[in-house]
């Protein structure tokens, strides 16, 4: 009977997540193509190849980048609006909530074509730039090796701080307001208040948001897929649009494999690294 | 305390500027999405289909005469510019003048103006020809003055029934000259569109001619599947483990944690190569199968059963009621507010992504309108109003999910957030 209900999940467990993830830990050590069933064991051989692979390489730093280079504005403008959403004198603030969280609902690939838009030669960045004075360049900003991945950064910031921000401020609820209140009656100044009591209580919550923000980052795909296809000249490579070129357009899956193992392994670093400072904190 | 009150104000002014910062790209969408041509900063609604200031031999590319292939450009005493004139060298025949236009679209169309002088009691008629050389004309007006004078034609579609409106490649101003018009001339000079701002013509054409209305069906159908099989399967499972006792219970709960944390792009090599054997690439089954049940949904429907009171199922148990009586009713009834939270992000989930269903769908008529969207804005680099229109149908049904169920998405992405 009991089998019968876990069953949907079950039927689906086994054939969708166990079965792939085994198989494709299989595949990683061959040459399997996808298209011909024939496929030769060739050991570490991908695993050696990706880290001899200029274009794997190049996709792992602008990832890098883009986790080093995003999570730090996502995350602080989250925790500076959450703050202020938080604050005593704010009466109502469902509306805002509500604002800043929109663009995280919203598909990546409708934000990267908005975006698309807003960059073009005589988009918005554009305009308000030549009406500032400045001199820009006539051409898209994707369309430039050293702006593109930048101009990828600063939408994904926009896109993502939102989500953050809604847990952040979720986390924020969780500090009991007593504590508020004796700190006060004892004289705690505003920076003794936001560094003792804050800062600790939501310590669980920034973890959270920045491995969350961390993994997100590692998987980017649809605004590289929709704004550049990885270029200019690969400028906006990353690991999952790699990993989708080389399984599905080069029909390379062996290779393939070992490049999502890759980023498997990156992810669970990252969420191991998290479970362990949460494990030491004293919350 | 009054301090307090105008600091309130103070941030309230200051969240609300920020805010309209942050959606200043939504607003951009909406209002590009409605202008007939160009851009927000380089709007266009008015085009210049004809003038005659260029050579006779530039002009034979943009224009030709009707009824006669002589032509004259001619500098009238009162204006400094110059204009067409035909001699009417036989009053049985029609005479006009046509402008090419490419590939236009006339749905974008106000009105249309020109300067003209025809001799008196001519019957004027506006002709269209569209890009499969199908012609239809309607008869406009009678010129009842002589001298040249500005004439504006106001534009409707629907009195035009046989060619494509869509994709007009002339345009065209013809007279019937009465009997006594021997020998004297027809002038035109300025021929112009007015294009309608706001227009909502870019959506009738994105949806109609770039298959957005079948991207949008398949993505519709699709979710909605899964998010009814989400919300059945994930409280069967979930009712199973928050209720019954059998053994492995808390090592199946973590797997199903477990895969919480796979990324799709890791499972996604076999899966394809499993339903390209299965035969299943490029069909409905592929895009709705795997995602009947989530682990998400499994975790969420267990944290809410957990917490209902247990009595009711109690006692329908010793009354002698099966488990699947229990799950249906009482447990699901019992369930509403959880299952919105499920369905709707499960929707969104669904409605939102592209790596899936780019990889598992081949052919146009079975792309989601995420697939869709990416490929159109690959073709039509610079056509911002039509690709801005084709970004808000891909994103308007969630935008107004969110507007509506707001609270629900809050809650789920805490509820999800918490898990760790």
């Amino acid at each position: 009977m009991i089998f019968a209900f876990l069953s949907p999940w079950l039927i689906i467990f086994a054939i969708f997540n166990a079965f792939p993830i085994i198989y494709s830990f299989f595949t990683s050590f061959t040459d399997y193509s996808g298209l011909n069933p024939e496929m030769k064991f060739v050991g570490l051989g991908n695993y050696i190849k990706a880290f001899q692979d200029e274009v794997f390489l190049k996709a792992l730093g602008n990832t890098l980048i883009f986790v080093v280079g995003t999570i730090p504005f996502t995350t602080g403008i989250a925790l500076l609006l959450a703050l202020l959403l938080n604050s005593k004198r704010l009466k109502k603030n469902g509306i805002f909530k509500a604002g800043f969280f929109l663009p995280s609902v919203i598909s990546m690939v409708v934000i990267s074509t908005i975006w698309i838009y807003l960059y073009s030669s005589n988009g918005l960045f554009n305009t308000v730039g030549s009406f500032l004075g400045f001199q820009m360049e006539a051409r898209s900003w994707l369309a430039s090796p050293k702006t593109a991945l930048l101009s990828i950064m600063i939408m994904d910031i926009w896109a993502a701080f939102g989500y953050y921000l809604i847990l952040i401020y979720a986390g924020l609820q969780n500090v009991p307001e007593q504590l508020y209140e004796a700190a006060r009656i004892d004289g705690a100044t505003n920076t003794q208040i936001a560094l003792k009591i804050t800062l600790p209580y939501i310590r669980p919550t920034l973890f959270f948001v920045i491995a969350i923000n961390t993994i997100r980052s590692f998987q980017i795909f649809s605004e590289i897929y929709t704004m550049t296809g990885g270029g200019p000249r690969n400028s906006t490579q990353t690991i999952v649009h790699y990993l989708y070129q080389v399984a599905f357009r080069q029909f390379d899956m062996g290779y393939g494999s070992a490049i999502s193992y890759i980023l498997l392994i990156m992810i669970m670093i990252v969420t191991l690294i998290q479970r362990y400072l949460l494990r030491s904190d004293p919350v | 305390m009054k301090k307090r009150t105008s600091g309130g104000r103070w941030l309230f002014t200051l969240l609300i500027l920020l805010l309209v910062i942050s959606l200043m790209p939504l607003f951009m969408m909406f209002f590009t999405s409605v202008i007939p041509q160009g851009d927000l900063f380089h709007l266009i609604t008015e085009r210049s289909l004809l003038d005659f200031e260029s050579s006779p031999i530039y002009l034979r590319t943009k224009m030709k005469t009707i009824g006669t292939r002589n032509f004259e450009l001619k500098e009238l005493q009162n204006r400094d510019n110059k204009v067409l004139s035909i001699t009417i060298e036989d009053p049985g025949k029609e005479y006009g003048v046509a402008a090419f236009t490419g590939d236009n679209d006339m749905n974008l169309v106000g009105h249309l103006s020109l300067y003209i002088s025809a001799p008196e009691n001519s019957q004027l008629y506006l002709g269209l020809k569209d890009i499969n050389d199908v012609e239809e004309r309607i008869p406009l007006q009678t010129i009842t003055h002589d001298g040249l004078k500005k004439l504006r034609v106001d534009f409707e579609p629907q009195q035009f029934e046989t060619v494509n409106i869509g994709h007009i490649s002339q345009i065209q101003f013809i007279i019937a000259p009465p009997e006594d018009a021997l020998g004297r001339e027809l002038i035109v000079d300025d021929i112009q569109s007015k294009l309608k701002f706001p227009t909502l013509s870019n959506f009738i054409t994105v949806w109609k001619e770039q298959d957005f209305a079948r991207y949008m069906f398949n993505s519709s159908l699709i979710s909605l599947v899964v998010v009814l099989g989400n919300l059945l399967f994930c409280s069967m499972v979930a009712y199973a483990f928050a209720r019954k006792q059998f053994r492995g219970r808390e090592i199946l709960f973590s797997l199903v944690l477990a895969t919480m944390m796979i990324p799709p792009q890791v499972t996604i090599i076999p899966v394809f190569i499993l339903m390209k054997n299965l035969g299943w690439i490029d069909t409905y089954m592929a895009l709705i199968f795997p995602f009947l049940v989530t682990p998400f949904g499994i975790f969420l429907m267990r944290q809410y059963i957990e917490q209902l009171p247990s009595e009711f199922d109690e006692a329908a148990y010793v009354d002698g009621a099966s488990d699947f009586q229990i799950f249906t009713r009482i447990i699901m009834p019992l369930s509403g507010p959880a299952m919105a939270v499920l369905g709707i992000n499960t929707f969104i989930t669904i409605w939102n992504d592209l790596f899936y269903p780019l990889v598992m769908t081949n052919s146009k008529s079975m792309r989601t309108v995420q697939v869709g969207l990416a490929m159109y804005q690959k073709l039509n680099q610079t056509d911002w109003p039509r690709m801005m229109s084709a970004s808000t149908i891909a994103g308007i049904p969630v935008i107004i999910i969110f507007l509506i169920f707001q609270k629900q998405i809050i809650s789920g992405l805490v509820e999800g957030g918490v898990k760790g």
